[in-house]
């Protein structure tokens, strides 16, 4: 049997008295892509720290067998004094992958420095780095909130392509229902603080067109399901 | 630009205005010169090859207490930044430098070095090192943590994250740290350079004062604030095309 990426056993999290994560306990399967949908506050972030070791849970136990973990955060965290090639080289080390930075739109922007880019082409470079130390495991920490949303569909559409050729496990939190369902292959529905893993949906989409009626319909289902669970 | 000039000099004006109706009404042109007598004066300095000797000497002394300030400030600043047990320990010595009056500082370097251009630039460097270590310690302690736990995730090494975020951080410390320094350090020369200085601007200066020549001695005054803003404009442009560069 394949082990699983990552394997989370009743995990738990507080902040001093303050619950955020509830014994949650999830299997997460080699090149899977899953997201975890939930409103603000219902520890996402905790649990991506969690998972990245930045934080440790104070509860259950987790275990990911990954060897090299690619994050792209909520902000861009680029080293504002570093240039494109320079912040991806500063993760990823050696010379940035040119095929990567074109299927990007980064090509050409190697020397330019973060403030002198736009919000989207800063996330872009974000996602670049992540993917250029080739991850076993993505994680994306609603990394696509702040984006215009052509942009995003964009974005989403090259890290889907990027996907298909290397199949690394994609683990992202978001409270975009059209983010998640353009995504995943399982979704995890979250319920508010203290969070529990209320459902988990496959996503048996065919065809991930925002405009295909199936799509449509999905979205309009799993709304309703997050304002029930509400 | 243009604006910005024309701003510059309307201020310049007003100045010279305020100082020419203060020489009118003082009744006492000999202590307080009108900016005319004074100007004359000045280029009546400026012709004698003595004046730039003495000027280059206080501007070296400035520089050299400037460059001592940053080269050891930064990083006794930066290991404050941090280490909360460095900052502890080393905050306490920071306060008595600070806290000594420049008077103090004198009467022990006359004992120890005499007259010479030992006195004013130690005295300029422990005045200056305080700020530019508490500076650099404020600037690391406010690098985005975030960036850290970037570092962390990607398991990027020790020396690489020094090397890039916590380096490569520093020029708008030294930006900020020459910003506050500079009038302070040609200040801090000229008096000291009045009272134990063996050559310089200060010492002109006294020379002057011995002589009675109020003029000379404005004149020279004059020549050092020029100097003095000079100087800050020249580092603040090195350091403005090197914003990038680290």
């Amino acid at each position: 049997m394949i082990k699983p990426c990552i394997s989370i056993n009743h995990l738990s999290h507080q902040y001093d008295s303050l619950q955020v994560i509830n014994d949650w306990t999830i299997d997460i399967q080699q090149g899977e892509r899953v997201v975890l949908l939930g409103p603000s506050g219902s520890g996402k972030t905790t649990f991506l720290n969690i998972v990245s070791g930045l934080q440790k849970p104070t509860g259950g136990n987790l275990q990911v067998a990954a060897d090299r973990i690619g994050f792209v955060f909520q902000e861009a965290r680029l080293i504002p004094w570093c240039t494109v090639k320079e912040n991806l080289a500063f993760a990823a080390g050696g010379q940035p992958h040119q095929e990567l930075l074109k299927i990007l739109g980064l090509a050409g922007f190697e020397q330019y420095y973060p403030d002198e880019l736009s919000g989207g082409m800063q996330q872009r470079v974000n996602l670049a780095r992540a993917l250029l130390v080739d991850p076993d495991l993505l994680i994306l920490d609603e990394a696509f909130t702040s984006l215009d949303i052509d942009v995003k569909l964009q974005i989403l559409h090259d890290l889907n392509q990027h996907w298909e050729e290397r199949h690394f496990t994609l683990l992202a939190v978001t409270h975009d229902p059209k983010e998640a369902l353009l995504l995943a292959d399982r979704i995890f529905l979250l319920s508010p603080r203290p969070a529990v893993v209320r459902s988990i949906l496959p996503n048996q989409l065919a065809e991930r067109q925002i405009d295909a009626p199936a799509f449509i319909q999905a979205e309009a289902k799993l709304i309703r399901r997050l304002t029930d669970r509400n | 630009m243009i604006k910005k000039n024309c701003c510059l000099l309307s201020g310049i004006l007003v100045l010279l205005i305020i100082w020419q109706l203060f020489t009118l009404h003082a009744d006492q042109s000999y202590i307080f010169p009108s900016p005319a007598a004074t100007f004359k004066e000045l280029f009546y300095q400026l012709s004698s090859a003595d004046i730039y000797l003495a000027a280059l000497e206080t501007a070296w002394k400035v520089l050299a207490a400037l460059a001592l300030a940053i080269l050891i400030g930064l990083p006794v600043g930066y290991l404050i930044g941090i280490s909360d047990k460095a900052y502890d320990s080393i905050r306490p010595i920071m306060m008595f430098i600070q806290a000594v009056p420049v008077i103090s500082w004198l009467t022990i370097v006359i004992f120890t070095w005499g007259v010479g251009w030992k006195g004013p630039v130690f005295i300029a460097f422990l005045t200056l090192f305080p700020n530019a270590a508490f500076t650099t310690a404020n600037g690391v302690r406010s690098i985005d943590r975030r960036l850290l736990e970037m570092a962390t995730v990607y398991h990027v090494p020790q020396g690489r994250i020094f090397q890039d975020i916590y380096l490569r951080s520093l020029p708008p410390f030294i930006i900020t740290i020459l910003d506050l320094s500079i009038g302070q350090a040609w200040k801090v020369i000229l008096v000291t350079e009045y009272l134990c200085g063996g050559k310089g601007l200060g010492v002109e200066i006294l020379m002057a004062r011995m002589n009675v020549d109020f003029a000379a001695t404005w004149a020279l005054t004059l020549l050092a604030v020029i100097l003095g803003l000079v100087t800050e404009r020249i580092i603040k442009q090195i350091m403005k095309k090197g914003r990038h560069v680290a």
